[in-house]
């Protein structure tokens, strides 16, 4: 905590004279968040020079009504949260509109005379995606707005812990109980489709479950972090204690054989193991999670077909009886970053199109294949710098839930893309999961943008400076309430 | 908690090093061996917007021939074109988009000399590198061949005129240079470059060994036939190399009929005749190439000692590449070791048994023996030059060994001399001085196929030294019938046309 520099100011000094406020820093983060959309609006001329030689149709509207939101999210925080950690907007910013760029990129493929699937005018996306992408843009912002209105202190969550964490298992049950036709896209159970309107509620849940994580380990931890039985250096946790996470454990198993949503199931379990972690300080905890993560793997590779499948591929993804089948996705993906190679083939000049449902999961190796090791390790550090500032977050911040709270927010991000990232790359079984702001779809847009409201009202909570005591002529001294 | 934190910090910079370390080892180390993976589809779109460099026969005398070009047929799309397409094709290969080899669809000097063609070889570098900046086109280097455009436009009107499938080589003897390599049936490569797959895919199908006369298969490095007499080179080069038989003029054991130890079958001459007086010098049973003769003389000489000579002269060598591999020929070899069975050797030392060879083997024999017994390695491509005309790859000839000393191919220079020129000889009548002023020495060789064709094998070896421009020439044409009938007279017309005399 001590790392804030802002908050030294704060320091009363002898009474003497009222200390100066310390700077907010909304300057930096506007300049930041100009060179943010600086490159956003190059990446989107960019794909209009690669693809027929001059500047977009809809840069205007795209880049004007992109860099609107992004102003709107500046104004908000300046506003609403003054403090807040002033890297947070510019990163998501960058992110998401590079996102809005490849979508726009691969609508375009096989349309107004552009290369599209070999010698045929053929494209995978609709001809407004990149426009929808704008507009749930949008509507992500809305949110990011109403969580900072609603929100003026982080600890108000904690009050509603346990309704928190029923929506959240609701929103995950939710499509259980629809039928296929209102729940299942590609093999995954894990949709609410109503009239052409389709949104993953785990996406959501994954907040929800954050936050009732949160409150119960923060209510549990003492209890959670009592010393059983000593084995081999390291201090189990009491059998009785196991409750809470063999529940979880068996409530993602659920998810997982009912969803057949392995990476989401994952993410949650891997979720909920570290804040436990953080919470209680056990590393046991950690190696039981471990224990639990490789029994659930097990069953869900008995009892799910394609789990096998998924390490079938992982291992031989070229293996010529698969690739025109499971094993083409991931293929495809791996030659379009191998043909990037170093410096990519610049926007919109390679065929990222060729790999199926690249603008969803696989767009990451999109922007391997036309932007090269050079873009995705740029990608990797923006991602990692968002990381580091959640977690500065949660080390900033003193109230433990909301500690708890921005940790486990900050770790999920990192998770997701790890999963995600990956899996495209051939490092670990693919999974699906969403790649956070990049991937095409609104609900992952839109709970990534509530995950970064959240933090900057933890940041701006964090980073506030102390009240100042009101001296009136040294005789009384009133306390501002919070 | 922060204790926690600080850990799970360093646990996720863990992850992102994991990630950053693999996307680096995909998109540096992985690069290469991904873009040889069959049908991977952007390597095969590149392959389109790239403008190949030409293939040009640039060998022998006269003018040069483009003989593949890449040409433009819609923005940045390119196609490649063949504008003598049957003649070269066994040569050019072809470059399509399609098929099933890596890279897709590229055959023959397309494939082999890929890497210079599509701009991709190392020694390019700087030139693609200045092409990055420029904005300009990625541009292929041109391949010079060593192919002599009239000895191969000869070649393959001579093979087709006869219309048997058939294989064809002409070597510089002097460098390995290959100056004509010919096959029949041939196809049109033309076919095979269409961008819309079905068609290609109808055209394939029409080519396809399945389908009958295999007319991909390059038949002078990649056919095997048998030699028949031509072998008697190998034989009559063992015998006075290892002091067996002294000089042309010393004589061998020729009866009538002749019945090797072990076996009940019986060796005759052509039409049972008699090989002079029974103990005719070994250059009079050359010239009339008999059988009993040279089958006694390799049971003699033994398996081993015919074996070592033929792995001299390039038999039984896996490993040649002009740059296309060249199948392997073989002799004085069943399942996998050296014939000993005195019976079997002796049909071996004329070409029977289980000797095959390539038509490329039977003018490597030739070429020996021009070249005063040094053998030099065959090679296709001369020169290699990037866009800017800069060569960044000249051949450089390399002897392959000395099968013989310069005696010996003295000797057998002088025995091949009288199977053209002696009234007597199997190929005075197809390209002794009657025929043509040009000094042609060779070896007929008339070699049972047990193939569906009524005829023989028409086999013919042979070279001309002495005026500056040598050429040693191989023909092999499937039911020829007698060498001398078919297979020579094919020889004859390519070195006229080489030469430019009649």
């Amino acid at each position: 905590m001590a790392a804030v520099p802002s908050a030294a100011g704060a320091t009363p000094r002898n009474g003497l004279s009222p200390a100066p406020l310390p700077a907010g820093r909304r300057g930096s983060e506007l300049a930041m968040l100009c060179f943010a959309l600086a490159i956003v609006a190059l990446a989107f001329a960019s794909v209009g020079f690669g693809l027929n030689g001059h500047l977009p149709a809809g840069l205007v509207l795209y880049v004007g009504g992109f860099a609107a939101l992004m102003i709107g999210a500046h104004l908000t925080v300046r506003w609403l949260a003054p403090w807040a950690d002033p890297l947070l907007v510019p990163l998501a910013a960058v992110l998401n509109g590079l996102g809005i760029v490849m979508i726009y990129r691969l609508q375009e493929a096989g349309r107004h005379g552009n290369a599209g699937a070999f010698g045929l005018p053929v494209s995978t996306l609709t001809a407004h995606s990149a426009v929808y992408q704008l507009v749930w843009t949008a509507v992500g912002i809305a949110a990011f707005i109403a969580v900072l209105v609603v929100f003026r202190e982080p600890r108000i969550l904690q009050r509603y812990t346990y309704t928190i964490g029923l929506v959240g298992l609701l929103l995950l049950a939710f499509p259980i109980v629809l039928p296929a036709s209102h729940s299942e896209v590609n093999g995954a159970k894990e949709w609410i489709i109503f009239g052409g309107f389709s949104i993953q509620p785990g996406e959501f849940a994954k907040i929800a479950l954050a936050v009732f994580f949160a409150g119960y380990l923060v209510a549990k931890r003492d209890v959670l972090s009592l010393a059983g039985r000593r084995f081999l250096g390291i201090d189990l946790p009491r059998a009785r204690d196991l409750g809470p996470i063999l529940v979880v454990w068996g409530l993602n198993l659920l998810i997982l054989i009912a969803e057949q949503d392995i990476g989401a199931s994952g993410l949650f379990f891997g979720l909920f193991v570290v804040m436990l972690y953080i919470a209680t300080q056990r590393k046991s905890w950690l190696l039981i999670g471990v224990g639990l993560f490789a029994a659930a793997a097990l069953i869900a590779w008995v009892a799910i077909s394609h789990v096998a499948e998924r390490f079938t591929i992982w291992l031989d993804p070229f293996n010529p009886a698969t690739i025109h089948g499971i094993s083409e996705q991931l293929a495809y993906g791996l030659e379009g970053m191998a043909f990037g190679g170093l410096f990519g083939t610049g926007l919109g000049q390679g065929q990222p199109y060729w790999t199926p449902l690249v603008q969803s999961d696989f767009i990451f190796t999109g922007f391997g294949e036309e932007l090269g090791l050079v873009g995705v390790m740029a990608l990797l550090l923006i991602f990692g710098l968002l990381v580091q500032r959640g977690l500065r977050t949660a080390i900033a911040i003193k109230d433990p839930f909301s500690k708890l709270l921005a940790g486990g927010l900050a770790f999920s991000i990192a998770l997701q893309l790890f999963i995600i990232v990956g899996g495209v790359t051939q490092l670990i079984p693919l999974t699906g999961v969403t790649t956070p702001f990049l991937s095409q779809g609104g609900s992952s847009l839109v709970a990534s943008w509530m995950i970064i409201a959240i933090l900057i009202r933890i940041s701006d909570t964090a980073r506030r400076p102390a009240p100042q005591s009101i001296q009136d002529e040294g005789l009384t001294q009133v306390v501002r309430a919070l | 908690m922060n204790h926690a934190l600080r850990r799970l910090s360093l646990v996720c910079l863990g992850m992102f090093v994991l990630l950053l370390v693999n996307v680096n080892f995909l998109q540096v180390f992985r690069v290469n061996s991904i873009a040889a993976e069959p049908g991977n589809i952007r390597i095969t779109v590149q392959q389109e917007k790239v403008q190949r460099g030409e293939i040009i026969a640039a060998g022998g005398p006269g003018s040069q021939q483009v003989i593949a070009v890449s040409r433009q047929i819609s923005g940045g799309i390119y196609q490649r074109y063949y504008p003598a397409s049957y003649t070269y094709a066994p040569i050019t290969g072809y470059d399509s988009v399609f098929g099933t080899t890596t890279p897709a669809g590229l055959a023959g000097i397309e494939k082999y000399e890929n890497a210079y063609l599509a701009g991709t070889a190392p020694s390019l570098a700087i030139h693609n590198l200045r092409g990055l900046f420029t904005g300009k086109s990625k541009q292929g280097a041109s391949v010079y061949l060593t192919i002599s455009p009239k000895a191969q436009a000869a070649a393959y009107q001579a093979l087709k005129a006869f219309g048997h499938p058939a294989g064809v080589i002409a070597l510089d003897p002097r460098t390995g240079a290959i100056l004509a390599m010919a096959s029949y049936p041939s196809f049109d490569p033309n076919k095979l470059t269409v961008l819309n797959s079905a068609t290609f895919d109808k055209a394939f199908a029409g080519y396809h060994p399945n389908s009958g006369s295999s007319p991909l298969i390059n038949r002078a490095i990649n056919d095997l036939f048998p030699p028949g007499s031509t072998f008697k080179i190998v034989t009559s080069s063992t015998a006075f190399s290892n002091n067996v038989v002294n000089n042309p003029n010393s004589t061998i054991p020729a009866p009538q009929f002749y019945r090797p130890p072990g076996t009940t079958h019986v060796l005759t001459n052509d039409y049972n005749s008699p090989c002079g007086n029974g103990n005719p010098p070994i250059i009079f049973a050359f010239t009339l190439s008999c059988n009993t003769a040279f089958g006694k003389l390799g049971a003699r000489l033994g398996g081993p000692a015919l074996h070592g000579f033929a792995d001299r002269f390039g038999f039984n060598n896996p490993g040649l590449g002009v740059p296309m591999p060249v199948t392997p020929s073989s002799a004085l070899v069943q399942n996998g070791s050296v014939v000993t069975d005195p019976a079997y050797t002796a049909y071996s030392a004329i070409g029977q048994f289980n000797d095959l060879v390539t038509p490329l083997q039977e003018a490597m024999l030739a070429a020996t023996v021009a070249n005063g017994g040094t053998l030099m390695k065959p090679y296709l491509v001369q020169q290699i030059r990037a866009p800017d005309q800069t060569p960044v790859y000249n051949a450089s000839p390399t002897a392959m060994g000395h099968p013989i000393t310069p005696q010996v191919a003295s000797y057998l220079s002088q025995m091949m001399e009288s199977v053209t020129h002696d009234p007597n000889g199997t190929a005075y009548g197809a390209v002794g001085p009657q025929v043509t002023s040009i000094d042609v020495r060779g070896k007929t060789g008339t070699a049972q196929n047990g193939s569906g064709f009524s005829l023989d094998d028409s086999v013919f070896t042979c070279f001309v030294t002495g005026n500056g421009q040598p050429i040693a020439v191989g023909v092999i044409v499937k039911g020829g019938g007698f060498g001398a009938a078919i297979a020579a007279p094919i020889a004859l017309q390519i070195i006229r046309a080489y030469l430019g005399r009649q």
